[in-house]
């Protein structure tokens, strides 16, 4: 009998379901890349191909994925497609982060109330533990920080009371955006509308280790910023150069006030911000239908449900 | 009039196979002056533009002697001399001697081996002092041999020299050099293309170089490479001149001749000169297949080529009809019937005599225009402009310019590009024959036809190139094109996308890149069948498993209830719907 391949994260070959991977919809990401295809984005038809689903200094894709070989690889940015070519994954397009095109459909107004930060203190995934010093970091938050701060928390350490709290006790607005789904169940077709949101209410995002939305937050209008004990995983391993290589790469983005200009550009090309697809071709790539009528799509958008 | 002056080879002929014929010649021919000597195999046609009342031709076959004898039966002062060149003694000295198909077909099996230069040197004997020369030198290293397949030694190859012969100018320099030593000045030489000539200043302005790629190509041939590619490359690189098929020189005194001279790829009009196979040219005259057979069809093998139709020699119609090429091929690269050879074997007991001089090739006097060839100058404000005025369009090919634009990955610049070409008048022009000049303007160098077709063979040309592996696989032809009507933000189904012919020519390294990338997709595919086929295996395991787990609840006291529940409304609702049914019976 075939033994289904179950793992906490990454996969893989023997993955089945709904899309070649089920990673595919994490974060509504394929709910947003419907809707910007004109389809249903209550129901996105399975993609043909593997979408990446987080800022990556690797191939773009989890460490531990596996490739069907023929199946490509849709990236974010053309720098990590040119590593990922390096590292033999030939199958790669470039097509921008998700987030990206929410952007395009949900564009940024003159007339978004910002102030504070938003703060997302680095976390594990499923079934990782972070270590480190929380009163630390909180304490670190305080000094750099003179607006209100909202921490963000992934569902892991949000699902903690006693966490929850020691960030509430300390001033801080706790927030989290939702749980990202996973073996296409709990699937969350708003966890990027949230995210998006909560970025365009605050002036600042900052965390303490650079990430997707630290990115996500210099496209979306912030000022971003990285500073604070990165605290690391338990067991965890330096793939791919690690934190010391992100540190050497990124360095204009380190420190409490990088240059926001400078920032915006990197989101840019790390979010291929500047190199969307239109819905034809994106259709194309995933393998997806035409829309029977992009009008009646519209009306499915995950925020008019 | 014919004279055997000996040494002629009474069952040869070099008319039937690739005689110089490219219509690019006429300009020079036409301001040729005094008594002319053409040495080797010309067309008629290229005759017929010689002005000069006193014209002595020589070749070296019987068929072709009686042939143009024939043929020039009306013009008096043709003297036609049938036999090798050394033999050619009781003439007076010429004040041109035309020498466009080399020195290569001047000397018959029954002279005696001369070298290239000793050739050279007796042919230039001929010479009157203050004489006029044209002389074509066939580049050995050029594209046309660079590319080409091996094949069998031909029956023109008794005496193979070529590369073997040291005495052989190896480049224009050392003719140049030659010519010198001997008191000619070489006025302009070109590089020659066929249906091209192409002056030094033409080839050293990059702004020409898109409209440049567009118009010169190989004629079709079973090849190594595609030469389009390899020409674009030459261009850019300063080598079209280097790599050029051939190079015609010309010698003072007298004009220098015109910067460039091009075949109207646009023309379709009752041209007479038809191109051949070989690097020289269109062929001129072709044997009729029999004496009473039907006019010659020629097709072109490949697909981008145009088609020629001779006309029965006894016909009173053209002599010949130039097909309009197409939007990929100039007019003068068209096919030919085969390589020069014994005439019996090409069916020439009775020599074709087309019915009437081409005159409108060489009649045309308007300035800059000598019939449908182009000459190509600056004009008063400095800019190129091709026969009565016609501005040459500055800049690169727009398919140039998206293969460069998708090997460095920009995509945005590719869509840009895309759908610039798209939203304009030149959408169903092949992206090969268009030029994109400096302010994104569209210039069609072709009839524009259906945009998806358009699209479509730039499809083949991206996967014909290699580079297939940029879009995800399998990038098939209608699946590449639909993506690229994508890029333009237009919908299209592959399977609306209409088939593209075969290519009539394969060249090797299309083929073997073909292979490859077949034999990598097939890897994929069959790795993709491995993958659904594990879907499915477990996808069966799972509906057993919940089969197994309704059974084992539907035994249970809860799903007999349910079960119970279920049939009682499905019960009911039968009752209710047979109620409804009579009601309305």
């Amino acid at each position: 009998m075939f033994p289904a391949t179950r793992r906490t994260r990454g996969v893989c070959f023997g993955d089945v379901g709904w899309g070649v991977h089920h990673a595919n919809h994490y974060y509504g990401h394929s709910h947003v890349l419907a809707r910007y295809c004109g389809l249903d984005d209550t129901d996105p038809p399975r993609l043909q191909g593997y979408l990446q689903h987080g800022w990556n200094i690797g191939d773009g894709l989890a460490p531990d994925h596996e490739y069907a070989p023929g199946v490509p690889s849709f990236l974010w940015s053309e720098r990590t497609r040119r590593r990922a070519w390096s590292l033999g994954r030939r199958q790669g397009y470039v097509v921008g982060a998700p987030f990206a095109y929410l952007l395009t459909m949900e564009p940024l107004s003159d007339s978004d109330q910002r102030e504070g930060t938003i703060w997302y203190p680095f976390h594990g995934w499923e079934g990782q533990h972070v270590v480190g010093d929380h009163d630390g970091l909180m304490a670190e938050i305080r000094e750099v920080e003179d607006g209100p701060v909202t921490v963000c928390l992934y569902w892991q350490e949000f699902r903690s009371a006693k966490l929850r709290r020691r960030y509430e006790s300390a001033g801080f607005r706790v927030i989290c955006h939702g749980y990202r789904g996973g073996w296409w169940k709990d699937l969350d077709p708003g966890f990027l509308y949230r995210q998006l949101a909560e970025l365009r209410r605050h002036q600042r995002v900052a965390s303490n280790r650079l990430c997707s939305a630290v990115f996500y937050g210099a496209l979306a209008g912030c000022e971003p910023a990285v500073y604070g004990d990165p605290m690391h995983l338990e067991n965890e391993k330096a793939a791919f150069g690690g934190q010391a290589r992100i540190l050497r790469e990124w360095a204009e983005l380190h420190g409490p006030r990088p240059d926001p200009a400078t920032a915006r550009r990197i989101a840019t090309d790390e979010l291929g911000a500047d190199r969307l697809l239109t819905p034809a071709e994106l259709r194309r790539l995933l393998g997806w239908p035409m829309p029977t009528s992009v009008a009646d799509a519209e009306l499915t958008g995950v925020l008019t449900r | 009039m014919m004279q055997l002056i000996g040494g002629e080879m009474s069952v040869w002929s070099d008319l039937v196979g690739d005689p110089a014929a490219d219509p690019a010649f006429l300009p020079l021919l036409a301001a040729t002056t005094g008594r002319t000597l053409v040495a080797g195999p010309h067309a008629p046609q290229l005759i017929d533009a010689l002005p000069a009342a006193e014209i002595t031709l020589l070749v070296r076959g019987v068929p072709d002697a009686e042939l143009l004898t024939a043929r020039h039966a009306s013009r008096p002062g043709v003297t036609v001399c049938c036999g090798s060149l050394e033999k050619l003694t009781d003439f007076p000295a010429y004040d041109t001697v035309v020498a466009l198909d080399g020195l290569d077909r001047l000397l018959t099996t029954e002279a005696p081996s001369l070298t290239w230069d000793e050739t050279l040197t007796l042919l230039l004997s001929f010479l009157a002092p203050q004489a006029r020369l044209l002389l074509r030198l066939e580049n050995l290293f050029g594209l046309h041999r660079l590319l080409a397949v091996p094949g069998a030694p031909t029956d023109t190859e008794w005496s193979a020299a070529g590369e073997g012969d040291p005495s052989r100018p190896t480049g224009p320099d050392a003719l140049r050099t030659r010519l010198a030593a001997a008191g000619l000045t070489v006025v302009r030489d070109y590089a020659a293309y066929p249906g091209a000539l192409l002056g030094g200043e033409v080839l050293a302005d990059p702004a020409l170089h898109g409209f440049l790629a567009a118009t010169l190509n190989l004629p079709p041939a079973r090849l190594l490479a595609d030469p389009s590619r390899l020409i674009t490359g030459a261009l850019h690189h300063g080598l079209a001149d280097d790599l050029a098929p051939a190079w015609i020189f010309l010698t003072g005194p007298g004009p220098t001749g015109p910067a460039a001279v091009l075949a109207d790829p646009g023309s379709s009009g009752p041209a007479a000169v038809l191109a051949d196979p070989g690097s020289s040219g269109p062929a001129a005259v072709l044997a009729d297949p029999g004496p009473t057979g039907p006019a010659a069809v020629l097709a072109d093998p490949g697909s981008s080529g145009p088609a020629a139709v001779l006309a029965d020699p006894g016909s009173s119609g053209p002599a010949a009809v130039l097909a309009d090429p197409g939007p990929t091929g100039p007019a003068a690269v068209l096919a030919g019937s085969g390589p020069s050879g014994p005439a019996a074997s090409a069916g020439a007991d009775t020599p074709a005599v087309p019915a009437e001089p081409a005159a409108e090739s060489a009649a045309a006097s308007r300035p800059g225009r000598v019939g449908w060839v182009d000459e190509i100058r600056r004009d008063g404000a400095g800019r190129w402009a091709r026969g009565e005025g016609v501005p040459i369009p500055s800049g690169r090919t727009l398919d140039d310019l998206l293969i460069s634009a998708c090997q460095r990955r920009a995509t945005p610049e590719v869509r840009g590009l895309l759908t610039a070409w798209q939203d304009s008048p030149a959408a169903g022009v092949p992206a090969a024959q268009v030029v994109v000049d400096a302010d994104g303007n569209h210039h069609a160098l072709a009839p524009a036809g259906n945009p998806v077709e358009a699209l479509r063979r730039l499809a083949a040309s991206m996967i014909d190139g290699g580079y297939a592996h940029l879009w995800p696989s399998p990038a098939d032809e209608a699946s590449l094109t639909a993506l690229l009507a994508g890029m333009t933000g237009r919908e299209l189904d592959p399977r609306d996308v209409p088939p593209g012919p075969r290519a009539g020519v394969e060249t090797v390294r299309e083929l073997t890149m073909a292979r490859d990338r077949l034999e990598r997709e097939l890897a994929d595919a069959r790795a993709t069948h491995e993958f659904y086929e594990r879907q499915i295996a477990y996808r069966d395991h799972e509906l057993k498993r919940l089969r197994q787990l309704n059974a084992v609840l539907s035994a249970t006291v809860p799903g007999k209830a349910a079960n119970t529940l279920v049939g009682g409304l499905k019960a009911g609702r039968r009752a209710v719907r047979a109620v409804v049914r009579r009601t309305r019976g």
